[in-house]
């Protein structure tokens, strides 16, 4: 008996000795933030024994990398081309690739993510912004300095959030222009026979970096903190003056590209922009937008069918590229294009009528496709985040008079106001 | 004196007695089988090891004893006329290589537990049956193949402890973890062969088998186990203490085990990524009387464990392993697996036999079994998908766009031609761009296949180098940034939801069970058995949260609905407003959507309450040359779901099928939520949050009838020939559309319902029909049976839920009108050769198919339309079409399979055994939504149109090439006829390019076939030591080779590959990409070698 009682202790030791079976313990924000830069040196300099370097955007722009050809030069050892309705005709040098060295010296560039993709308008894509207040490599940070960085991955901003500070390890990604847009990026061949005017676009392009590739080069530093990418407050007239006459200039205007700009004093006129070369004036190409009135006709003004309904957004029928509609400042002297995507969350959200007056704040970009560079069809347009960046001083609860945003209804006529 | 006289006769005639006992401990052993081989006459130990056979024939006989655990006994004796021949005890040597055998068995079963999306690697047929030559060589040989007998789903087998039914009423499966790791609770059980006479309960077209564990079949004495094994645990400590029977009448058991794993923390090997701790207990007792015994029985095993997955071909060879697990991650430099599946089955039974006479026997049983099942899983809500085998994480990713699709081909807009100047063909990587000139010849992937010269060379080897040296960020789940997303989310957005929750879904089940039978043996050759069984269960379903990964709360909304709720205001006509509802998982004012991490149920919080109550009766008559039985139940069944919370998309669905009901003159809208929670709602009895809406219930009635007949040829060979049929209610798992959400479900059971004949009574009832024909021979030198079967269902019904890509969200398909029919022969032979060395061969080689194709009703659970009549443009909510199944395989494990068995035994008891294995014909689980009619034809039997059909699309290539591409049209009738298409030799169609899309089944048995065989082998002995005690040593090692080439199964991805067409704005316009390699399909590997060491000492 002696023996079972030695035995029955024995194994209960034994099973309490294993029955813990915790997971390890939580992360805190030291744990998965870099909260200050002794920590991201030592970092850096731990993951780089042969040395690195941290751009910012423009100073990495300029680096001896980037050979501005736009010719693919800096991976010649595969043929790579454009369609033959660009090549060799491809002056502006619209479409580039240039690789940035896989190896050696790390590559770093540091900015501030400044869009959101939750409402729909940026999809895998995010926008950095230079921080205002750091230089690099001699470099000092040019104000409003903003870069697109292409992503594979579908709602990223869920891990890289707006306000956030990050540093991206380069090396093997490359730096691109899509349409004159600069983007930090991989080089894919662009098949997308779909596209509009696709001619012009298949062949290699900037594309989307994997989702994996991109977590592993990209470090968070500190948390998120909106209040510190910086908008540029223009009037419409000031905004004409510094930005729209610029698109002209190709090789400016690409620099001037995914800036944050905040335009003050806009109203939306509930007009669209007809593309029409022919007209001489903006104002002989604008056309105001259908209202819906299904008692009339179910389809115009209908966002599902017609595309130039008073919303934000109507359909595009999958074509994808943003729309847009106008705002002027008073006395309608000046105006800009505020574009939005057909996928975006307030897209068949009926425009608010002109006496709404307030600021809108976005990203610079181009309206409609500009896979051609077309001045004369194609100016700058403002992508707001989300609908929080429309009129916000409108939306206010104590605004008068207060713009409540209301969706289109099928069957249900647009209100007057 | 006449009395005398009769007793003295009684006495005299020609009988035989004696008693059964282990040769270690001496003890009795209980139940073990005698059989005189001459003669087919058989009883069976009683619990002091003693038996009696009386009115035998004065021949010579071969004694035949056989037992649970123990070594098959065979004694010769000589029977004289009108005498009691007397034994001396018989000692039965135990088999300590099965008994080892079947603890693996035990395990394996266990592991493979389902998850709660259904999607499991199926599990081996596990219980075996020591006396049938077939069953005992094939359940333990061939688990590693997940051969399953005939080829049923484990849904058909029934499980029983001491009479009690133990499968889940929801899914129809036994729960192995119950039972974790108690090697001498499931040791004793009675197993029964498909459609034989019974005696626990009538059965069906499987296995029965009915776990023993009355505390008197344990020997006295103590016995403690240690294990060692490289599988999912590392070791398994175990004690057993037996009092035996006691004077007092009572005997009590108890055993203890502990199994456990601490987190596997290497890549590559079996069980990366997995911990594993589970307590077993088991508390029998039982008391005995003249004429009765009573048993008392509680077991339970509370058990932790992490979990794997079925993975893409394309991750396997990446990683180089077969053992690649997604499911884990390092967190603050340890081991985290995301699903932790923690399951605890407490169950107590008592179970009452009395024996009322010499000709009547009665056994009652009552129990009560609370399952508790949960996983948790990563949920995340607008953030980057976590899995880190998602598609477009993967290298393969990068070839999205860059396969030639129509445009390509000859007449194409930018038609390509090869090197040779011939027309590419889809489906392969485009190699020059729009001017025709050649990108060069591209490059040799990581799996050895060509990539095209359209992906960048060096951006896909960066990925490749990333899931080759199995980067923790890449590769593994990545807790750090999944923190970091939350943590940095609580600084903008504090009162906002967090990105990423480890969430944990409930999947419990309580049952109360009660059986009564009776048998009487009053009338010469007449056994008379009538048994009642009831039960009644409760799934319960609900959601809590684990751990908020770092974030400060998660805001309880369906993020399907809430991505799509512009979509769902535009085309139900309400405003966002009026349909913020919809993302809701609860809509009555008062509920909190904001969940913090702690017990509340939040997302789902639902109970399927079912019923059931079966009545059988059997007659068997025993004759000299022949045995008939015949068998009949009636199985009344009942399911009914009540949910504590009010969904949003159930609401929303409502509202729409109003308006449908309106326009349409049909009344559907009831059916989301049943007619008895609608005046719930309209008399505001349940306007608060947790108040039950009770859901429509729903009643079934089927019958069995089966019969057989055994002709006894003489003593050693045996004819039998059995047959039933029968109607089978569905299970709950396969009758609710979307339990979640709402109480809609199938169609069928709707028609069941409202029945006003006999044909709808029985709609959504499964038929089957089985027949099986055996003949049994039985020899001192060998022994063994051939046995035919063939079973037919109709009407089958499931249920599938995916990713739609071209609806663009989650959706569920329905099908019914399933039939099935399993063929195909299992043969087994033990040849005993000298004194030391038995050879077995066994074979089973079947052919299971479907013989019909299904019709189907898919709908999206967020409540988006499915589709648009072209003509009139209205949107289709449910789309009804034909899934073309008629012909393909069922994917139950290999239909063909044989092994040979060479064991070994030794007097001074050591054993050891090898057996080589080979399967074959084991074929892919099809993915229903890829052979969908209407993707063949361009139009759904309803007639909506469908975007991107193949014919369509590739029509040029039919004509053009010999692609071999599938094209069908139809006929008046709306069937389908193929025109320039290949049939294989089922009359399915082929495509055979590229196979993953969408064609002929695939095979899964490996392309070597060498890589076919599985060895296995194991060696044992047997120590005795003084004073009754023992030591015994087993070792048994599973796929001594180390084939890791073997599949065991896999699933075609529903998920089609699909692309939208730009400047189209018809309804859902897309066409079927040619990227085959988007989804492909996932495979199940069978581990490597692998091993599991015992060391056992009885006291």
């Amino acid at each position: 008996m002696k023996t079972n009682k030695y035995l029955y202790f024995v194994l209960c030791s034994f099973v309490l000795a294993f029955m813990s079976s915790c997971e390890p313990k939580a992360l805190t924000e030291d744990d998965v933030l870099i909260n200050d830069e002794a920590k991201l040196q030592k970092l850096l300099d731990e993951a780089n024994p042969d040395g690195y370097k941290i751009y910012n955007i423009n100073s990495l722009l300029a680096a001896p990398y980037m050979t501005e050809n736009g010719n693919f030069k800096s991976d010649s050892s595969m043929y790579r081309t454009r369609s033959k309705y660009i090549a060799g005709k491809d002056t502006m040098q619209l479409f580039s690739i240039d690789t940035l060295p896989t190896n050696g010296k790390g590559i770093y560039l540091r900015g501030r993510i400044a869009t959101d993709d939750y409402g729909g308008n940026f999809y895998k894509t995010l926008v950095i912004q230079q921080l205002n207040d750091w230089e690099a490599d001699g470099n000092p940070a040019i104000d409003q300095q903003c870069l697109r960085i292409s992503v594979d991955m579908g709602s990223a901003s869920g891990m890289f959030h707006q306000g956030q500070e990050i540093i991206i390890r380069c090396n093997g990604l490359a730096i691109g222009r899509y349409a004159n847009q600069p983007q930090l990026c991989i080089p894919t061949y662009n098949n997308n026979i779909y596209a509009s005017s696709f001619t012009q676009k298949v062949g290699w392009a900037p594309g989307r970096i994997p989702a994996a590739k991109f977590r592993h080069a990209a470090l968070m530093v500190g948390s998120p903190d909106k209040s510190k990418l910086t908008y540029e407050t223009l009037s419409l007239a000031e905004f004409e003056t510094k930005y729209l006459n610029k698109y002209n200039d190709v090789a400016g205007a690409r620099l001037l590209d995914a800036r944050l700009i905040k335009l003050t004093d806009v109203h939306f006129t509930s007009s669209y922009d007809t593309l029409d070369s022919k007209a001489a004036t903006y104002k002989a190409r604008e056309r105001a937008c259908n209202r819906y009135n299904p008692a009339e006709n179910d389809t115009i003004g209908n966002p599902e069918e017609d595309k130039n309904a008073c919303t934000f957004a109507p359909t595009t029928a999958n074509v994808g590229h943003p729309q847009s509609r106008y705002v002027k400042d008073a006395g309608d002297a000046h105006q800009v294009l505020i574009s939005a995507s057909e996928y975006s969350r307030y897209a068949h959200f009926y425009l608010p009528a002109a006496k709404y007056v307030g600021s809108i704040t976005g990203v610079l970009s181009y309206y409609f496709d500009n896979g051609g560079y077309k001045p004369d069809q194609t100016k700058w347009a403002i992508t707001p985040n989300n609908m929080d960046d429309i009129l916000p001083e409108c939306q206010k609860e104590d605004a008068d008079p207060r713009w409540t945003p209301i969706e289109w209804k099928k069957g249900t006529a647009q209100p007057t106001e | 004196m006449a009395v005398l006289m009769l007793s003295v006769a009684a006495i005299a005639q020609t009988s035989l007695r004696g008693r059964v006992i282990d040769e270690s401990t001496q003890t009795p052993i209980v139940g073990a089988k005698i059989t005189l081989a001459n003669q087919n006459i058989s009883t069976t130990t009683n619990e002091s090891g003693e038996f009696t056979l009386l009115y035998l024939d004065a021949v010579d006989e071969e004694v035949i004893i056989e037992a649970d655990g123990y070594l098959a006994g065979l004694e010769l004796i000589n029977l004289q006329a009108n005498q009691l021949l007397q034994l001396d005890d018989i000692r039965m040597q135990q088999d300590i290589v099965t008994q080892a055998q079947d603890e693996i068995l035990l395990n394996l079963t266990e592991e493979e537990m389902s998850d709660d999306e259904g999607r499991s690697q199926s599990q081996a047929s596990s219980s075996s049956a020591s006396t049938d030559v077939f069953n005992s060589n094939t359940s333990f040989a061939w688990s590693t193949a997940r051969y399953r007998n005939r080829g049923y789903q484990s849904n058909v087998e029934n499980y029983y402890i001491e009479g009690l039914n133990f499968c889940s009423q929801e899914r129809g499966q036994f729960n192995y973890s119950a039972m974790g790791g108690l090697n001498d609770a499931s040791r004793y059980k009675e197993v029964l062969n498909p459609i034989e006479a019974t005696n626990f309960t009538f059965g069906g077209i499987g296995q029965s088998t009915n776990y023993l564990m009355g505390a008197s079949r344990y020997a006295q004495g103590w016995k403690v186990g240690v294990a060692g094994t490289n599988r999912n645990y590392k070791a398994r400590v175990n004690a057993t203490y037996s009092s035996g029977i006691m004077d007092n009448g009572w005997a009590v058991t108890a055993q203890l085990a502990y199994r456990f794993s601490p987190y596997v923390d290497m890549k590559g090997i079996i069980g990366e990524g997995i911990k594993y701790y589970s307590l077993g207990y088991f508390l029998t007792a039982e008391k005995i009387w003249d004429n009765a015994r009573l048993k008392l029985i509680t077991f339970g095993a509370p058990t932790e464990r992490g979990q794997n997955a079925a993975v893409t071909q394309e991750v396997y060879d990446l990683t180089g392993s077969i053992y690649y697990n997604p499911y884990w991650g390092y967190q603050n430099g340890k081991v985290r697996n995301s699903r932790i599946v923690k399951s605890y089955d407490p169950t107590v039974i008592a179970a009452y036999e009395y024996k009322i006479d010499e000709n009547q026997f009665i056994k009652a049983a009552v129990g009560y079994h609370y399952s508790m099942y949960s996983n948790s899983a990563i949920n995340f809500y607008n953030a980057p998908d976590p899995r880190p085998d998602y598609y477009r994480n993967l290298p393969s990713a990068m070839w999205d766009g860059q396969i030639a699709n129509r445009n390509s081909m000859a007449g194409g807009a930018g038609q390509l031609f090869d090197e040779s100047g011939n027309h590419y063909p889809w489906g392969l990587f485009i190699g020059e761009d729009a001017n025709g000139k050649s990108f060069g010849s591209g490059f040799i992937g990581h799996d050895g296949n060509l990539v095209g010269p359209s992906v960048d060379k060096a951006q896909y080897n960066a990925l490749v180098d990333l899931w080759k040296a199995r980067d923790n960020k890449t590769t593994q789940i990545d807790w750090e940034g999944i923190y970091a997303a939350n943590i940095s989310n609580n600084a903008i957005s504090p009162n906002g939801s967090a990105r990423y929750i480890l969430e944990r879904r409930h999947n419990d089940i309580q049952e109360a069970n009660a059986s009564f039978n009776y048998v009487n043996t009053q009338f010469d050759h007449l056994k008379m058995t009538l048994g009642v069984e009831g039960k009644f269960s409760q799934g319960i379903h609900y959601k809590t949260m684990d751990d908020l990964l770092g974030g400060n709360q998660w805001i309880d909304i369906d993020a399907f609905a809430d991505r799509d709720i512009k979509e769902l205001a535009s085309n139900s006509g309400m405003t966002q407003e009026d349909i913020a509802n919809v993302v809701k998982n609860e809509i009555r004012d008062g509920y909190d959507e904001t969940i913090l991490a702690n017990g509340r149920h939040f997302g789902y919080d639902y109970r399927i309450n079912m019923g059931n109550v079966k009545a059988w009766f059997q007659n068997e008559w025993t004759f000299n040359e022949v045995d008939l039985y015949y068998a009949i139940q009636l199985n009344y069944s009942s399911m009914q779901r009540t949910t504590n919370m009010y969904n949003g998309r159930a609401w929303y669905l409502t509202t729409l099928a109003m308006r449908t009901d309106a326009q349409n003159g049909t009344d559907n809208y009831w059916k989301y939520l049943g007619h008895q929670a609608l005046k719930q709602l309209e008399n505001g009895q349940v306007n608060a949050p947790g108040n039950i809406l009770v859901g429509e219930a729903h009643h079934f009635l089927d019958p069995s009838f089966k019969l057989g007949a055994t002709y006894k040829i003489d003593g050693r060979n045996h004819l039998k020939l059995n047959a039933l049929a029968e109607t089978r209610a569905p299970y709950a798992r396969d009758a609710y559309i979307s339990q979640r959400v709402h109480d809609r479900m199938v169609e069928t059971i709707y028609t069941h319902d409202q029945a006003k004949n006999l044909k709808d009574f029985y709609a959504a009832s499964e038929k089957l029909a089985s027949v099986d024909l055996t003949y049994e021979f039985n020899y001192p030198i060998v022994r063994g049976r051939v046995t035919g079967f063939f079973t037919q269902s109709w009407d089958g019904t499931e249920l599938n839920g995916y990713y739609d890509d071209e609806a663009r969200t989650f959706v569920n398909q329905a099908m019914s009108g399933i039939g099935k029919r399993y063929m195909g022969v299992e043969a087994a032979m033990a040849v005993k050769l000298g004194t030391y060395f038995t050879l077995t061969g066994v074979a089973s080689v079947g052919d299971y198919r479907y013989t019909s194709d299904a019709t189907s009703i898919t709908s999206a659970e967020n409540g988006m339309p499915m589709a648009q009549r072209d003509a009139t443009k209205e949107l289709i909510y449910e789309v009804r079409d034909k899934v073309l199944l008629k012909g393909l395989k069922i994917s139950t494990g290999p239909q063909a399979n044989a092994s040979l068995k060479l064991s070994f035994f030794h007097p001074k008891m050591w054993f050891a055994d090898v057996t080589v294995s080979y399967h074959d014909w084991n074929y892919l689980s099809v993915a229903p939504s890829r052979r969908m009619q209407g993707l063949f034809t361009g139009t759904r039997t309803d007639g909506t149109p469908v975007n991107g059909w193949f014919g369509d699309e590739y029509a040029n290539a039919i004509e053009t090439t010999d692609n071999m591409l599938l094209d069908c049209d139809m006929d008046e009738n709306g069937n389908v006829t193929y025109k320039n298409a290949v049939l294989d030799e089922n009359g399915v169609p082929v495509l055979k390019y590229p196979y993953n899309l969408m064609t002929m089944q695939e095979n899964l048995a490996a392309v070597n076939p060498l890589n076919r065989f599985i060895i296995d082998a194991s060696v044992g002995k047997l120590l005795y030591l003084p004073n009754r005690q023992s030591l015994s040593i087993n070792l048994s090692v599973s796929n001594l080779t180390n084939n890791t080439h073997f599949k065991t199964g896999g699933y075609q991805q529903a998920r089609l590959p699909r692309a939208v067409i730009q400047g189209e704005k018809d309804y859902h316009n897309s066409v079927i990409t040619a990227n085959a390699w988007k989804y492909p399909s996932k495979y199940y590997y069978a581990w490597g070698v692998n091993f599991f060491l015992s060391v056992t000492y009885k006291f």
